[in-house]
């Protein structure tokens, strides 16, 4: 296959950023997500991001629409992403599936959402597979491949001293090219280097169909106790797509609309104008989490809507992990 | 696509080739052209777009549908909505801010607005059936989009009956359809009841489900559709389940709270539906599949 | 450790065989040898999923305000930083005392996880910073006691069967140390401050991790809860972000019993026990040494008045 040696990662990376803006993980102020590249950033491949690339087609907070009120009068004044091409550089095999899940969500379904799609339509994802598990990691349980992932345009293979390269589709093959057309291209029969045993396992089959008659198990009166209900779980889920309608006001008369992201774990997101709240306290709100993960996004689009990334389970303050509660529903006992 | 033919069924068969391109997250700009004080905490809102120096409604919607309405600068809510040819009525209470807001407003203001979303009541199902409606308060809106259209196509259904009912008869809404445009319909039964009367009041006077029972409507080719405070839903089920009506006969609306109106934002979910899109609208038999958290 | 255990495990065993309390709120073995994370149990069979050793670094306080409408007695298991977590909510009437029983612990000092080099195999790993600079290894307060330690509301070295191994880890060794970030910060300039919390800032998700586990944070509504309100915008921008973040630290400014959780907690490792530890030394410097949480009786510094308060401000 076609590769390139490691050591010559930031010749590669200038010449993808020379064609666009080019989406790196890196680690900047100790934080490690994609920034945009610069030659002086300190590009990490070593392991998956902390922040998923979720936020670039999907930001914590965007404007939508400027809006206007004098009196009676008032305006609206839509704002949209420029439509620019980019390259996300990097993106690991649970990160491309919860891309996947993103686009089922923004892009089907009767609506398209034009602040991602503006986005996404732009870019091409160069996905790298990995060679090793990372603490928390548990793709494979969830039926990835942590080695290479179908839906990028084109895929890196570590191959020891060398990333192969491989296009999928017209969009990867220009990245291809445009490395070949530098002189960053060789030919490698090294072989491609695999994750050994993950630690973190799990049976994840027929989960979703067992839930079906779960809504009611004894099992949510515990699953709660330890959540704080903070968000961290769903911010740092790469397919966690809960979002806010909110505005910033300006002065008394203009604003701008914002869509930010939002999370079932906080109390005013289902919370209704007169104070009722189909889901008040912890219980129905952790439920309503792993419902909609292993149950209801299934339900509705064919996949689970975990992936395997372990963010959540790598930051939640009270280790309330995925994995465990896939244990717990497979150990249930279910009445009838 | 989407505005045509946005059923769920279609909308889950939907490719992005073929949903039309929008951005629908922008309200349309539109005017507030007639408020009708309906109680002391409900007005009726007339909502128009200007197209060519016209006053039009700004989409159509079909009978249960939602509209997405926003006061600029103070937010934005959804409500059921019923159509005319050059406008659109959302009958709002004061629940919340943008509610109290919205009933400070005069005729002439510019509102935002967007939709139409949700499946709305199945009309083509229960042609040449007779429908009973049942409503309790503020859940007359919703029904009344579907008695309008029951009404506008008053030959392809058979008896109407209406039974509504209220806290007093300053809070009945609609008064002049109750009273007026409805009772002169050919084969429409309308009967009104109040929890508490007052010295003009000549109806009834008692809650809904029991004044259901008295009127024992017969289930025989009947639909029911009803909408109102879940308390009176509650009671209203069981006795319509001892009239015999059946679950697949009964039909009514959900509501949760809502941001995106299009599928996309979660918080509207209630098992696997997403209530803007595939509600608001549900039989009882669908609800008894759905989990009991709404 | 492993007798401690033992006791913990019969004691919760006895509490709810007994009825003396509902539930217990303690930790477990997690998935990995590096986790001991919180557990809550209901029933006396499972006392023996209670564990303890020297990864229970969740402070388990506030998850007692799940129950701060409730008639059920609750135990709880404390170190001496968590127990300070409980006078909190006493004072701050959020909890019953009444309904509340706490049970001390000795601590054998909390080590990092962070340093975890293979996931596989048990290693050793360094002690938390936070333990380092621990000055109250002991509770403060409890009703019951285990492992021989002894309740007391001054600083002081680890007490009980743990002690021996905390003091050789370093617990308490660098206690005299903990403004030393402080006076880092204080060192440099106005805009190089700036320039610090601003990076800072710029990395909060808002997710309110730092609130939803810290035991001062106990209003019923955060004003920051909705964006209705008007004072905060749900928007994450770096103003908006800081603007949460100093105003948290103001609302538990005196009132903050220094047990490091929300720094723990923070996903994007915003160092937010610098800013609370600038406003204890602050006040230190003002009213005079003062521990938050560690005496029921005194109200602190910054809750009520004196007449030779510093009032230079005014």
């Amino acid at each position: 296959m076609k590769a390139f040696p490691k050591a010559k990662l930031q010749e590669v990376l200038k010449t993808l950023a020379s064609k666009g803006t080019l989406y790196v993980p890196a680690l900047v102020d100790e934080t490690h997500r994609y920034y945009p590249y610069r030659a002086d950033i300190q590009v990490s491949l070593e392991q998956n991001s902390a922040i998923s690339p979720k936020e670039i087609f999907f930001p914590s907070t965007e404007k939508i629409y400027n809006f206007t009120a004098y009196g009676i009068d008032g305006d609206y004044e839509e704002i949209l992403p420029d439509r620019t091409a980019c390259v996300l550089f990097g993106v690991r095999s649970c990160d491309m599936q919860a891309i996947l899940c993103m686009d089922d969500v923004f892009l089907t379904r009767g609506y398209i959402d034009e602040y991602y799609a503006t986005r996404r339509e732009g870019a091409t994802i160069v996905a790298l597979g990995c060679s090793k598990a990372g603490a928390d990691c548990f793709c494979s349980s969830m039926g990835l491949n942590p080695v290479e992932h179908e839906g990028a345009d084109a895929q890196l293979y570590d191959l020891g001293d060398y990333y192969g390269i491989q296009g999928r589709t017209e969009k990867g093959e220009k990245v291809v090219e445009a490395l070949a057309v530098a002189g960053l291209l060789s030919e490698s029969s090294a072989e491609v280097l695999v994750p050994e045993e993950f630690v973190l396992q799990v049976d994840s089959e027929g989960i979703a169909e067992k839930l079906q008659a779960m809504f009611e198990h004894s099992l949510w009166d515990q699953l709660w106790r330890k959540c704080i209900n903070c968000g961290t779980c769903t911010y740092l889920c790469p397919t966690c797509h809960c979002f806010d309608i909110s505005e910033k006001k300006k002065n008394q008369h203009c604003g701008v609309k914002i869509k930010c992201w939002d999370s079932c774990m906080f109390n005013e997101y289902a919370m209704m104008a007169g104070g009722h709240n189909p889901r008040p306290s912890k219980k129905e709100k952790v439920r309503q989490r792993f419902m909609h993960k292993l149950r209801y996004f299934p339900e509705r689009y064919g996949k689970y809507q975990c992936t395997g990334c372990g963010r959540c389970i790598a930051k939640c303050p009270v280790n309330l992990e995925i994995t465990d509660v896939i244990n717990q529903v497979r150990e249930a006992k279910v009445n009838g | 696509m989407v505005k045509d033919n946005a059923t769920p069924e279609n909308l889950a068969k939907a490719t992005t080739e073929e949903i039309k391109r929008i951005n629908p997250l922008i309200p349309m700009k539109a005017k507030v052209t007639k408020i009708i004080e309906e109680t002391p905490d409900v007005k009726t809102f007339y909502i128009s777009k200007e197209e060519n120096g016209q006053m039009v409604v700004p989409f159509h919607t079909a009978p249960g549908q939602l509209a997405m309405l926003s006061l600029p600068g103070v937010g934005e809510a959804m409500f059921s909505a019923t159509d005319a040819p050059d406008h659109l009525q959302l009958s709002i209470k004061k629940v919340g801010t943008l509610t109290d807001e919205l009933h400070e407003i005069v005729p002439g203001q510019t509102v935002g607005i967007r939709g139409p979303y949700g499946n709305g009541f199945p009309m083509d199902q229960i042609k040449g059936k007779n429908v009973l409606f049942i409503a309790g308060g503020i859940g007359l809106a919703p029904v009344r989009t579907a008695v309008r259209y029951c009404v506008d196509h008053r030959d392809d259904f058979a008896k109407l009956h209406l039974v509504y009912g209220s806290r007093s008869p300053a809070d009945l809404v609609f008064q002049y359809d109750l009273f007026e445009t409805w009772p002169a319909v050919r084969d429409f039964q309308v009967s009104v009841t109040v929890d508490r009367g007052d010295d003009n009041w000549k109806g009834n006077v008692g809650f809904v489900p029991a004044f259901l029972e008295e009127l024992k409507p017969n289930p025989d080719n009947t639909v029911c559709i009803i909408c109102g405070p879940p308390i009176m839903i509650k009671f209203t089920l069981g006795i319509l389940d001892k009239l015999g009506f059946t679950a697949e006969n009964v039909i009514t609306t959900l509501e949760m709270r809502m941001k995106c109106g299009i599928g996309k934002c979660g918080r509207c979910n209630i098992g696997s539906c997403y209530i803007c899109l595939d509600g608001p609208v549900f039989t009882l038999a669908e609800m008894k599949k759905m989990p009991n958290e709404y | 450790m492993n007798s401690l255990i033992k006791e913990m495990q019969a004691l919760a065993q006895e509490l709810l065989a007994s009825g003396e309390v509902k539930g217990v709120f303690g930790w477990t073995k997690g998935s990995r040898w590096y986790l001991t994370p919180p557990l809550f149990i209901q029933k006396a069979e499972d006392a023996i999923k209670l564990h303890y050793d020297e990864f229970a670094i969740n402070n388990l306080t506030s998850l007692l305000l799940d129950y701060r409408n409730s008639d059920d007695k609750i135990a709880i298991f404390v170190k001496g930083c968590d127990s300070r977590g409980i006078l909190r909510l006493i004072q701050d009437k959020q909890v019953n005392p009444e309904k509340v029983l706490v049970i001390g612990l000795p601590c054998p000092g909390m080590v990092d996880k962070e340093a975890v080099k293979d996931q596989r195999h048990v290693h050793d790993l360094p002690l938390l910073r936070k333990c380092q600079e621990c000055r109250y290894p002991n509770p403060v307060l409890a009703d019951r006691t285990l492992g021989d330690v002894q309740v007391t509301k001054e600083p002081g070295v680890p007490i009980g069967i743990t002690a021996e191994r905390a003091i050789q880890k370093g617990v308490g060794s660098k206690g005299k140390e903990r403004y030393q970030e402080v006076k880092e910060i204080e060192a440099l300039s106005a805009d190089e401050k700036y320039a610090f919390w601003q990076k800072q800032h710029e990395k909060c998700l808002r997710c309110y991790a730092c609130r939803n586990i810290c035991p001062a944070c106990n209003c019923r509504e955060c004003i920051f809860e909705s964006d209705k309100k008007g004072w905060v915008n749900k928007a994450a921008t770096t103003t908006d972000n800081a603007f949460f973040g100093i105003t948290r630290a103001m609302h538990v400014a005196g009132r903050c019993v220094d047990c490091g959780e929300c720094e723990r907690v923070c996903p994007a490792g915003i160092p937010i026990m610098k800013i609370n530890r600038k406003i204890m030394q602050d006040i230190d410097e003002l009213f005079g040494t003062y521990d938050a949480g560690t005496d029921l009786e005194e109200a602190g510094p910054l809750n009520h008045f004196k007449l030779d308060d510093p009032e230079e401000f005014l």
